[in-house]
């Protein structure tokens, strides 16, 4: 099991603490008066508590990397835009599907490389994966130092795993790419 | 605002009953776990969206936005995870799509030692 170095423990409690925060109202609170040391005080208590188990697994050295203006800036850019527009786009394939009188006839799970190597941009782009309607990852193998997807596709409109590649991840994963590599 | 309200909750509706129908129609069990994705994306962001205007311009309650945005964030990061572990899960025990497009199976296969070793390149 990896060990738990201070920074990564620090990072975890510091975020743990700002969502607590935010979630009983507290911060609103120091504004407006009425601001309890007790719920702090309990805050701290149970974020450190997750902190200690999970910090190993939530915060990584690479994270460092987001110190960077250029890639901090292309995280923002892929949340707010390239991410929020496959998904809206695939949502409405997929109701224009559900409500279809044909059903799916060429669904199945395909396996596609990627060029992705860190923990951060594999997981990122497994979730978008998923999220994004019409794509489900199913598995993640490592293969002579190269990473894959199976990917549970609706349409599998090409068996080819470079072209299915291309047409499931299309830009996510150049973006991905820029935050993390 | 009402009509910015009123847009975003019919379309977030719109989609949860496109999910809905695709989760009663859909052949197989990958196939319906699709459709939910569509119900839990854009139909739940929907409403929250709609909640989040109301709020912070209809009631100017700061502390209540916050916590709906909060409340849209971890839906979106705990989501992808419970759709991955029920397909892993499905397909441990034994679900398979119902095409028989199936390259997990596939590599299965050929990383068990039998007679179609040759055949079966995974690439």
């Amino acid at each position: 099991m990896k060990k738990l170095s201070f920074p990564a423990f620090l990072f975890t409690f510091l975020l743990l603490l700002l969502f607590w925060m935010l979630l009983t109202g507290q911060i609103a609170d120091i504004f407006r008066g009425g601001f309890s040391w007790q719920i702090l005080a309990a805050g701290i208590l149970v974020c450190g508590a997750a902190a200690l188990f999970c910090g190993r697994f939530f915060a990584h050295e690479e994270l460092r990397l987001l110190l960077q203006p250029k890639r901090l800036g292309a995280l923002l850019v892929y949340c707010l835009a390239v991410f929020p527009w496959e998904l809206i786009r695939f949502n409405v394939d997929m109701a224009v599907r559900a409500f279809s009188p044909g059903l799916p006839k060429k669904s199945g799970i395909v396996k596609i490389p990627t060029a992705l190597t860190s923990e951060y941009a594999l997981s990122m782009l497994a979730n978008s994966i998923t999220l994004t309607p019409g794509t489900l990852t199913v598995d993640i193998v490592t293969e002579d130092g190269k990473n894959y997807f199976y990917i549970h596709w609706i349409d599998v409109a090409s068996d080819d795993p470079e072209e299915a590649a291309q047409a499931i991840k299309g830009r996510l994963e150049k973006w991905i790419g820029r935050i993390w590599s | 605002m009402n009509i910015a309200v009123s847009i975003f909750l019919a379309a977030g509706l719109v989609f949860a009953l496109a999910g809905t129908v695709g989760l009663l129609r859909m052949p197989d069990v990958f196939c319906r776990l699709q459709s939910s994705t569509n119900l839990a994306t854009l139909g739940v962001l929907g409403v929250i969206v709609a909640a989040v205007i109301y709020t912070a311009f209809g009631l100017r309650d700061w502390a209540m936005t916050v916590k709906l945005i909060v409340l849209g964030l971890f839906y979106l990061i705990t989501n992808p995870i419970a759709s991955h572990a029920l397909a892993k899960g499905a397909y441990a025990r034994g679900a398979r799509p119902f095409t028989g497009i199936d390259h997990l199976q596939d590599d299965l296969i050929s990383e068990e030692p039998s007679e179609n070793e040759e055949e079966s390149h995974a690439g």
